[in-house]
């Protein structure tokens, strides 16, 4: 079985993040990158399925980024991954959500694929449409939110996907994108053998062109442009009331919500 | 783009809360654009909730109940709404930024070719087009994005950034056409509530949100479900104590769980790292209990209370408990 894991490069969630006043866009280049946190759990979920599935599955490692930050999906290859492709152009540049979409499926097309697994959300654009929009253009089932999955294999998946209420069980036929939540299990760490082994595996890089796109890219195409960006409205700093016991803190409590008509 | 189309949300019967809080939006959006408000609402006793809506400042309802809708994931819904919005022409679509709602717009923005624009708290028409606020990077940047205009837009909604205005306007219902050629493959075997008859998280008027400071899972169970009851709430938590395993993941609250806006937010026993924050900060009060005085979450909360949370929580939910006895 041959799965693709779609990781989204971030910058490094411990750093501070920037946006260029001038072309509205998160600053991307001088901030080191990072695997968007979620999807280490997708990655998680692939090699669990290598584990289970034996060693004719195999785990490629997908990602749409300038080529200077390709080593960053190293990370990825320590974990267990075999090898990774990364999608670069200048042209897609400032894509919004349905270019980068589009993008990604042409290459996903010409990459080839049984299953993809993707985190659920990204963690700076938070946006959470790129997977349903993916489906679409691959035109493949999307099992979104899935904390378990429980059969796969002879073109069959049945998983547990998480709702706003609970859970569903649903069955359906691969080729399908499934993107998973944390509960499918804490990302591994990567071995000294796995990180030393990750050195050897390929990374290859294709050309908007190589992936047969054609469609304008980049800003030009973007359906939305952004018109403002501005700093959050700062609160007051906090009442702190040290409580000598429980009484005493739940009346400050009690009469603050007064005060605020809550209660 | 002068309509404006709700994605109705509902499950177990119910409407949710989010749709109405969208008719109203829906309604000023449309008459800033001289156009229409819609609402798409689809699947087993979509007819008696579209007689529901039409308390709610709408003009046309669409609705259809269908069972393939709820027999197979996603796709009938997406199939619907794309039938009604081709029908309306290039249109605001308003969907709940909700786990549903997240799935919905995504797969619907790539059918229309439409702009996305998510989490948004605030929305303006500005010569002609539809101007979106939503928080990124954490909350700490607020940014404005604008549709082109002659296309499809569509924005998910954060639960509570808006008020419902529960009005009559005399909506036409009309039922959907089920769309010729469609097959679905992902079919739901069962569909489990695990939470049954509990607020949405997201939809609270109040959190209760517990963190490791509550040291196990029992006292969700004894010191904040009788307190969130009392204050008319839900529970929720912080990553810590979703990963210790004391509650399950639908309760997390934060950047990698459910990003709530209620009017009141208490964090008992949660020391508020920024992944925290994200989740919360746009709260209408917060309050945090914590022993220590120098917690993150000082930042971001109206009132500190330092103190033994152990103690405070029961005898506030009993002053809450004794307020609302005087007051019934």
């Amino acid at each position: 079985m041959k799965i693709v894991v779609t990781v989204k490069l971030v910058p490094d969630p411990n750093a501070v993040r920037r946006i260029d006043p001038a072309t509205k866009r998160l600053v991307r280049t001088g901030v080191d990158t990072a695997l968007n946190p979620f999807d280490e759990y997708a990655i998680e979920a692939a090699l669990q399925l290598k584990e289970r599935l034996g060693p004719d599955t195999t785990v490629t490692i997908f990602t749409m980024a300038p080529e200077s930050m390709k080593e960053s999906l190293r990370k990825a290859l320590a974990m267990g991954a075999d090898d990774a492709v990364v999608l670069s152009d200048p042209a897609l540049e400032g894509s919004d959500v349905s270019v980068t979409s589009y993008a990604m499926a042409q290459a996903l097309k010409k990459i080839g694929f049984d299953v993809i697994l993707s985190g659920a959300l990204s963690d700076d654009g938070n946006t959470g449409g790129v997977p349903g929009a993916l489906a679409e253009h691959l035109g493949v089932p999307g099992l979104t939110n899935v904390r378990k999955i429980e059969e796969i294999g002879d073109g069959r998946i049945k998983a547990q996907r998480e709702t706003d209420t609970g859970y569903q069980v649903v069955t359906g036929p691969l080729p399908a994108l499934v993107t998973v939540t944390m509960a499918v299990g804490e990302p591994r760490y990567a071995s000294l053998k796995g990180i030393m082994g990750a050195k050897k595996k390929t990374i290859d890089v294709l050309s908007a062109a190589d992936v047969g796109i054609d469609r304008p890219l980049g800003s030009d195409s973007a359906k939305m442009e952004v018109v403002a960006i501005a700093a959050p409205k700062s609160r007051e700093k906090a009442r702190v009331v040290e409580a000598a016991d429980g009484a005493s803190g739940a009346q400050a409590i009690f009469d603050f919500l007064r005060e605020r008509k809550l209660v | 783009m002068r309509d404006v189309i709700v994605f109705v949300e509902h499950s177990g019967g119910q409407t949710r809360k989010v749709t109405f809080e969208l008719a109203a939006e829906a309604r000023r959006l449309a008459d800033a654009l001289g156009g229409k408000a819609h609402a798409v609402v689809a699947g087993s006793g979509a007819a008696a909730l579209a007689q529901q809506l039409q308390n709610h400042p709408l003009d046309k309802i669409h609705h259809t109940d269908d069972p393939d809708v709820d027999k197979y994931l996603l796709d009938p819904f997406v199939d619907y709404l794309e039938a009604v919005a081709k029908s309306v022409g290039p249109s605001v679509i308003l969907v709940p930024n909700t786990m549903l709602g997240r799935d919905i717009a995504g797969r619907i923005a790539a059918r229309l070719n439409a702009g996305l624009a998510s989490d948004v708290t605030e929305l303006r028409v500005e010569n002609g087009r539809v101007n979106c606020v939503a928080p990124k990077l954490q909350g700490s940047t607020i940014t404005t994005c604008a549709f082109k205009a002659g296309d499809y837009g569509v924005i998910t909604v954060r639960p509570n950034a808006f008020s419902a205005a529960p009005k009559s306007t005399g909506a036409e219902v009309l039922t959907i056409e089920k769309p010729s050629g469609k097959s679905y493959k992902m079919a739901v075997e069962s569909d489990v509530e695990e939470a049954s008859g509990e607020l949405g998280l997201e939809e609270a008027p109040v959190v209760v949100s517990g963190g490791r400071g509550l040291g196990g899972p029992q006292p969700f169970e004894t010191l904040l479900k009788p307190l969130a009851d009392a204050l008319g709430g839900a529970v929720g938590a912080s990553r810590a104590a979703a990963d210790a395993g004391w509650v399950p993941y639908s309760l997390q609250i934060g950047q990698t769980g459910k990003i709530v806006s209620p009017q009141l937010y208490l964090a008992v026993g949660i020391s508020g790292a920024i992944q925290h924050k994200v989740g919360m900060q746009t709260a209408g009060t917060i309050v945090a209990i914590n022993r220590d005085a120098t917690v993150p979450i000082g930042e971001t909360a109206d009132l500190l209370v330092v103190g033994d949370l152990f103690q405070i929580v029961p005898a506030l939910t009993a002053l809450v408990q004794k307020a609302k006895a005087a007051h019934a």
